[in-house]
């Protein structure tokens, strides 16, 4: 029992160490200035009244440039947007920004605008030279987003340049700020061989502009593949984006692979949303193994707006296995084949020339070895290149490749140390999402 | 100004004086209301949601010394209410996402006993989080959850007793 108080206790620790938000007080303020004044307590008199009506004027008047904003679409950005995107920007969706600061050498960069939901930030910027064309090796690809507590690091971006190369429009997109952030900046700098100029537009996040989410519920939904079992923890459906995430495996699961040194390495798993029976855009996926475990992010373009039925596909996942199996070789022709893993690897042939080892091998074309030794009279030798690549499909539509490896040296007795492969295995299992 | 005083003041209507005296505490609230949503966004959500409805019925309060203990009550409620829209159950996933520097293996352990406590009663589970978590004594929970002492004492010991037994006692003994 003891024991378990003492857990308990700890997240006491934790707890009491959660910071309160700066913004509580406005926030509660901010809540009751909403909520207007307790029909129940009459006690405004005429001087009160005076007074509201003025705070409002000034209210009022201090939001007309705001409100003349409003409903502007970004132009120019047509081509870079998606049909999402491209919706959005019709319907005025987005907080007009239209700041602009000019470097040294003449180069005007201009935030135009914003787009805020609960999963990303996406910045419309325009980078423009005054005096002619741009010069693209002194552009950085890669601003900031910084606000109080951290710098929000780009996460994808696209741009278009104009037919004279004087222009170029970018769309950037950042993680979603932390709910307290307000004010953030745009930081980019200009420059090569380490004269840079770096300079950031800053800018007011406007909350009521923003988005937020269309559908965010848990998944409690799970998969069983060869390696593990795969979970889908949760979707956060944005006006902009969709974001399905996930855990491969639990630091637990990890821990104890790794102890076992059965540990698999993932290369890439393949998922697809249908919404109403039609996939949606895939928009880009991330992998990471950390103290929290194995866990993934696919992204996908917004779901329709009469939504009505959800699937996920597991179409596919391939990783890195260890293997640590050494299978003895005769020289010349041999039609040796291997079961590894449950895929079938053959060894064709086993040649000398010129003192080099030569060994033909084929599989199916997935399949990989990713670290592999040829041990010649006892000596190990590593890979030293995979050449003659042929790639035939067969009848039931798998591609079968066969190449060559390459060792330096040569000798009487030869093995082949496998120590890890990498394949990708298709599953095509369909999974319901209800939707609640 | 003196807690009484204000709380006068905000009885009357006076909205800022409410704020100041909600913030007076403001580690107890937001704790309160965090250990129930899990994360920042909606822990102050319940907050805003709370300062309102204590403003609009403060004029019911009959003790004014009970105003910490009824309006926290009120905070709970607001909680209760926006978890039961977002069908979420009250696990305490959300806390290990902040930045731990334990040991890997105790990790473990505290996730471990979190999943087991999301299997307990709600009740149990409730009061063993407001005695724990928060470090809030017997009264302080009979308060704010509007129950008898006896009752909560009955919940804990009650609750710890069940989390051992399904958590097989061997690991944590």
């Amino acid at each position: 029992m003891n024991n378990i108080e003492e857990i308990l206790g700890q997240k006491k620790n934790e707890i009491e160490q959660i910071p309160v938000p700066d913004e509580m007080e406005v926030r509660l303020r901010s809540a009751l200035e909403k909520r207007g004044t307790n029909p129940r307590i009459r006690q405004a008199n005429w001087k009160v009244k005076v007074a509201v009506l003025c705070i409002l004027a000034l209210v009022i008047g201090w939001q007309a440039d705001t409100l003349a904003y409003y409903g502007k679409k970004l132009l120019g950005y047509d081509s870079i947007m998606n049909g999402t995107l491209q919706e959005l920007n019709e319907s005025g969706k987005g907080q007009s920004i239209n700041k602009t600061y000019t470097y040294k050498d003449g180069t005007i960069l201009t935030l135009d605008g914003i787009m805020l939901d609960d999963n990303q930030l996406l910045a419309y910027y325009t980078i423009k030279n005054s005096h002619g064309k741009l010069d693209f090796d002194k552009i950085s690809l890669a601003p900031v987003m910084k606000g109080i507590v951290k710098e929000y690091m780009m996460n994808s971006s696209q741009g278009i340049i104009n037919e004279k190369e004087t222009e170029v429009k970018y769309i950037a997109s950042f993680d979603s700020p932390y709910f307290f952030e307000k004010h953030l900046q745009l930081v980019c700098s200009l420059g090569k061989n380490g004269a840079d100029e770096t300079r950031s537009i800053s800018f007011k996040l406007d909350r009521n502009q923003a988005m937020g989410h269309t559908l965010k519920q848990k998944l409690h939904k799970s998969a069983q593949i060869d390696e593990t079992e795969i979970y889908f923890d949760t979707i956060m459906a944005t006006p902009t984006t969709t974001i399905i995430k996930g855990t491969l495996q639990s630091p637990l699961e990890l821990a104890r692979d790794q102890i076992l040194d059965k540990r698999f390495r993932p290369n890439e798993l393949t998922v697809e949303l249908i919404a109403n029976g039609k996939k949606l855009d895939w928009q880009g996926a991330g992998l990471s193994t950390n103290v929290d475990g194995m866990t993934f992010e696919q992204r996908f373009d917004a779901l329709p707006s009469n939504l009505n039925d959800l699937k996920l596909n597991l179409v596919s996942f391939s990783s890195e296995h260890d293997v640590h199996q050494v299978f003895a070789l005769a020289k010349g022709d041999m039609k040796q084949s291997n079961q590894i893993k449950g895929q079938q690897i053959d060894f064709k042939k086993l040649y000398t020339s010129e003192g080099n080892t030569y060994l033909t091998i084929s599989s199916e074309e997935s399949v990989i070895l990713t670290k592999v030794y040829l041990i010649i009279d006892g000596e190990k030798v590593s890979l030293e290149e995979t050449i003659q690549n042929e790639y035939d499909k067969q009848p039931d539509g798998t591609i079968i490749h066969t190449r060559t490896l390459r060792f330096t040296g040569t000798g009487q007795e030869y093995q082949l140390d496998i120590r890890r492969m990498s394949y990708s295995k298709t599953y095509n299992k369909i999974i319901d999402i209800p939707i609640k | 100004m003196e807690t009484a005083l204000m709380i006068k003041k905000a009885r009357q209507g006076d909205r800022e004086i409410l704020v100041q005296l909600i913030m007076k505490q403001k580690e107890d609230y937001y704790k309160l209301a965090y250990v129930y949503m899990k994360n920042p966004d909606d822990a102050m959500d319940a907050l805003e949601e709370m300062i309102v409805i204590v403003y609009d019925n403060i004029h019911r309060l009959r003790k004014e010394e009970a105003f910490y203990s009824w309006s926290k009550t009120i905070l709970v409620n607001c909680c209760k209410k926006m978890l039961r829209k977002k069908k979420k159950l009250v696990s305490m996933e959300g806390v290990r996402e902040q930045v731990d520097t334990s040991p890997f293996a105790h990790k473990e352990a505290q996730i471990v006993l979190e999943q087991y406590l999301s299997h307990l009663n709600p009740k149990q589970k409730e009061a063993i989080i407001l005695r724990y978590y928060l470090d809030l004594d017997y009264q302080g929970i009979a308060d704010i959850l509007k129950i008898p002492v006896g009752t909560v004492k009955s919940r804990i010991s009650i609750g710890l007793r069940n989390l051992k037994k399904s958590m097989g006692g061997a690991q944590f003994e």
